[in-house]
């Protein structure tokens, strides 16, 4: 990133005042100019640090940062597998209970063991599952890095848990489902998914379905099917960030995760038909603040093309705080609480979001016509040049500001490493960034935010959906 | 006679200084991108006025949501929107504090703003009707439709400091806000948003010469009218008492618990308790004892967890967030929510006859671990592994700029210079004996306060069997059940029958609690 190097390198100097107005000069006109803009940030990465790849002979590949944080270092294993891929039925949710049982130890760590081992590196470490990916993470002593190889390597290839072991943590998930379903957003997000996706594994959240949670218990084979099918290498991927060297990293990979056993495995997943109606969703619930959601079938993500980065650039211009809909329902008229938006980046398309938190459940159908008002408007008229030159820039300085630690550099990585398999595609996303022009933010309107592709979700006192 | 009052105005202007100086945290990161600026003031929601409860939470809201006397809030939208600069408030008990981040290239223009929003906000009644409008939303329905957890961890405070300043959210009661108008909060920030309790803090790459300009400009906020207020004490309480909220489709129990602690990061026995808290319940972390037994051995839940100190947002933080420093402590327990009768009757149909689910199992648990922990003490071999996490551990808790100044400067209010370093220092030299003599000090099971978010079917059964100490036998499903080994089911017998004196058992509806009425002080001070 073009902010980011040359001024570190600078300020390392202890420039004089002379100078920062000098470069802000500069920086400036870079901003004016989108030509030059572009071409000097084509050159300098968003990541102002170099990545480290190596891929073992197994396929595993591994990602190494090095960064300034004494004694620190953020351990992460990202698995692109997740809910996608449950494409059995009845097993709704799986991915998210596997992760869970990734924690029941192996034959020579087993859990209490794992447990304090683990609680002996001082580690903050836990794990996720979403659509496409399982991540596992530690941040913690760069000095127990090793450690944290060994018992890694270890649960990764020779997880082995009883069966008794199994149905208890069945319940946890079951607990982490009740605790959840407390949140009206976390009920309609369900109905969404399963409305907007008909044959696609996107039409269940990765949390599952209820019935499918309760009956976990009784998939222990499944489950060792499970961890046959994904927890391979050519499914994973290590990043260290922090206060680590790449050969260190390298070597203890090879020695912890190089004897991996490789799979065959390939998710099939059902293909959705492009949608062809505007479907509808809807929770009757009073007490709570009435909400809209309109949810457009969206692209997936690619560091390619300039779909996603376009839309990216739209929800911003169309909803943050900067917009001229939130300064009018939000600021002005006060018809709406909170508006947010964005595309969903995922490996298959997906949706385009956008909530809104309706003051009064009678201005639903206003709110959702102006906000269809403003998407209209952004498929005829291009933006001031000036006006997406800020954009980019917005986006850029704020993921400049948000990587200050290891622990928030692992998870951007994980991010891009999830999608596509490679975490340049951090750079180049970033990239694509500076590329996208106003033309661009037309084209992708028209393309994505058409009626057919739409799915409304609401909550309010209604008993059913009252918006057309 | 002149000379005399003007030594003795002196001298009470020097006392005042020495008490309320402006004091600074710095922190210099040359090499760093981009400058954060925390302004923290002395007075949280404790200084709202009675009937007036939230108005502290509505003028930093409406501070940081509005404009300055130059620039509307959609001006200054506009103005920080390429630069990415973003800002915010939040208010605690006893403190409220402003955090602004910028890239450092931009620290110059975007300084105008910081300084007109905290000495000259616009407090335009349009900004006030629409951040007051949010507020009242939070309070109304939000609070209460969102997380269950949430929802009885702030239900507990309500408990506990029943009478006190300490009670209400921060965002008020119903009642209450309905009544705050634009002169409440003008008059709120003039009164405690002085030069007298300001901390200011700085980290990041700035110069010399701004801090000097920041620190200057501080000086023309007003000065401190009057003394502060001091912080309101929890009474412990008489037994266990606990309140049962009654929700509408609530598909678990949802618990918090606890009691007051004469103990702060002030106190070098913090140290000793940490290592103790740590190993009976650390936040969200599978190795603390009552995490083993009640999710990972019977399957009961998400989590389990015990605090010594306030914990923000435990749900979304996986380490403790800065910003939230308190003089008045108390020890508390969280038990996600657990299933109801209803619930696993529905799951399994070998258990239709049971009457409740498992929160008064989870209760005794809970009892059972603490009172073995004060009576026996932890092993050496356990105080040494959690001594040494915790040593790792909260190193953790300051990875960004952002949150180290924010804990150095936590650190001032409890009169330290750095908290976790000494902290640190402290763990050390501690021993096995300090832990075990510091829980037989601080840690009791007989009185405490307990919320439980529930169904309302399960309410009244819940109620009566906690008031009779009726024997609560845990309820497998026959699959589970089949698989555990005789050692859990042999404890079971002994958890399901363990002593619980409960002295008093409400139930309300959860439209009751945050309404600002029916709520007669438990106590006083």
């Amino acid at each position: 990133m073009f902010f980011y190097g040359p001024l570190g390198s600078v300020i390392n100097l202890t420039f004089n005042e002379k100078m920062k107005s000098t470069l802000l000069l500069a920086m400036a006109f870079l901003m004016l100019s989108g030509i030059g803009y572009a071409q000097k940030s084509a050159v300098q990465k968003i990541l102002p640090y170099p990545i480290f790849q190596k891929k073992l002979a197994n396929g595993l590949n591994v990602v190494t940062v090095p960064y300034n944080s004494p004694g620190l270092a953020a351990f992460y294993i990202v698995i692109r597998a997740g809910s996608r891929d449950e494409i059995e039925p009845g097993k709704t949710g799986f991915a998210h209970f596997f992760e869970h049982m990734m924690f029941r130890g192996t034959d020579k760590f087993p859990s209490d063991k794992y447990s304090a081992i683990l609680k002996s590196t001082g580690a903050s470490a836990n794990a996720n599952t979403s659509l496409d990916r399982t991540i596992y993470h530690m941040t913690g002593n760069a000095g127990k890095l090793e450690t944290m190889f060994e018992i890694e390597g270890d649960r990764f290839q020779n997880l082995k848990y009883s069966v008794q072991d199994f149905k208890t943590e069945a319940g946890a998930v079951k607990g982490e489902y009740t605790k959840n379903s407390a949140s009206p957003f976390v009920q309609l997000n369900e109905k969404i998914a399963e409305t907007a996706f008909k044959a696609h594994t996107y039409g269940h959240t990765t949390m599952g379905y209820f019935k499918d949670v309760v009956d976990m218990p009784n998939q222990y084979d499944y489950s060792l099917e499970f961890f046959k099918r994904f927890y391979r290498p050519e499914y994973a991927t290590i990043i260290v960030v922090g206060d680590v060297a790449s050969d260190k990293v390298n070597a203890l990979a090879e020695k912890y995760f190089g004897n991996w056993k490789k799979g065959d495995y390939v998710s099939k997943i059902p293909f959705e038909e492009a949608q062809t109606e505007t479907r509808y969703t809807h929770i009757q619930l009073k007490g709570f603040p009435p909400l809209l959601t309109l949810n457009y079938k969206g692209p997936s993500f690619n560091d390619q093309q300039i779909d996603m980065p376009a839309l990216d650039v739209l929800s911003s211009l169309l909803f943050s705080e900067k917009s001229d809909l939130y300064k009018k329902l939000v600021l002005d008229e006060q018809k709406v609480r909170f508006i947010q938006a964005g595309a969903t980046d995922s490996r298959d398309p997906n949706l385009f979001n956008i909530y809104a938190s309706v003051v009064n459940a009678a201005d639903m159908q206003y709110v959702k016509d102006e906000i269809v008002k403003a998407l209209e408007d952004a498929k005829i008229n291009k933006v001031p040049a000036q006006l997406l030159a800020d954009t980019k820039s917005n986006l850029k300085y704020s993921f400049a500001m948000s990587i200050d630690n290891p622990t928030s550099i692992a998870e951007s990585l994980s991010h891009y490493v999830y999608l596509t398999g490679d975490p340049e595609s951090l750079n180049r996303l970033y990239a694509l960034y500076d590329k996208v022009s106003t033309q661009d933010l037309v084209n992708v309107a028209q393309k994505y935010f058409v009626p057919t592709g739409l799915t409304i979700g609401t909550i309010s006192p209604a008993d059913s959906v009252d918006v057309k | 006679m002149q000379l005399r009052i003007k030594i003795l105005f002196l001298l009470l202007a020097a006392a005042s200084t020495h008490i309320f100086a402006q004091e600074l945290v710095e922190l210099k990161m040359p090499k760093s991108n981009k400058v954060v600026i925390k302004l923290m003031f002395r007075n949280g929601s404790i200084a709202d006025p009675a009937g007036k409860e939230g108005v502290t939470q509505l003028l930093t809201s409406l501070i940081t949501e509005g404009g300055t006397k130059e620039l509307t809030k959609e001006q200054i939208t506009d103005k920080i929107y390429p630069w990415a600069a973003n800002y915010s408030s939040h208010v605690d008990k006893e403190v409220s504090v402003f955090t602004f981040q910028v890239p450092a290239v931009f620290l110059s223009k975007f300084y105008p703003i910081i300084k007109g929003l905290i000495l000259n906000p616009s407090f335009a009644q349009k900004d006030f009707d629409r951040v007051k409008s949010n507020q009242q939303n939070y309070v109304d329905e939000v609070i209460r439709t969102s997380s269950d957890e949430e929802f009885s961890k702030k239900a507990l405070e309500d408990l506990l400091f029943r009478g006190t300043n300490y009670q209400h959210l921060t965002a008020g009661n119903s009642n209450s806000l309905k009544d705050i108008t634009l002169d409440d909060v003008k008059k709120q920030y003039k009164k405690y948003f002085t030069r007298n309790n300001l901390t200011i803090g700085i980290a990041g790459n700035y110069t010399p010469a701004f801090l000097a300009t920041l620190k200057k400009d501080m000086q023309a906020l007003p000065a401190l009218q009057g003394a502060l207020p001091v912080a309101g004490r929890a009474l412990m309480p008489d037994g266990i008492n606990v309140e049962i909220i009654a929700k509408k489709n609530a598909l678990g129990s949802a618990i918090f618990g606890g009691f007051p602690m004469n103990l702060t990061r002030a106190n070098d026995d913090f140290a000793a308790m940490m290592v103790a808290n740590s190993w009976l319940g650390e936040h969200r972390k599978e190795y603390s004892r009552l995490y083993q037994k009640l999710r990972e051995q019977r399957s009961m839940n998400y989590g389990d967890y015990t605090y010594i100190e306030w914990y923000d947002n435990g749900g979304a933080n996986m380490l403790p967030p800065p910003g939230v420093p308190r003089s008045s402590n108390y020890f508390s327990f969280w038990i996600r929510p657990v299933q109801t009768a209803k619930g696993l009757k529905g799951q399994y149909p070998e258990l239709n006859t049971i009457n409740i689910g498992h929160a008064h199992y989870a209760l005794r648990m809970l009892l059972k671990e603490m009172d073995n922990m004060i009576q026996n003490g932890m092993s050496q071999q356990d105080f040494d592994l959690t001594r040494d996490f915790l040593r790792s551990y909260i190193k953790l808790y300051i990875q960004s700029p952002e949150r180290q100044l924010g804990f150095l400067m936590d650190s001032r209010f409890y009169g330290r210079k750095d908290y976790i370093s000494e902290m640190d220092k402290l763990l050390a030299k501690l021993t096995l004996s300090d832990v075990n003599r510091a829980m037989k000090k601080y840690w009791q099971t007989k009185n405490m306060d307990i919320v439980i978010v529930t169904d309302q079917s399960e309410a009244e059964p819940l109620a009566k069997s906690l008031q009779e100490n009726a024997p609560s036998p845990m309820s497998y499903s026959n699959n589970l059940k089949s698989a555990l080994p005789a050692s859990i089911l042999e404890e079971d017998k002994v958890v399901e029958q363990y002593p619980m004196k409960v002295n008093k058992v409400t139930i309300i509806s959860s439209d009751l609690p945050f309404t600002g009425k029916e709520r007669l002080p438990k106590k006083t001070m």
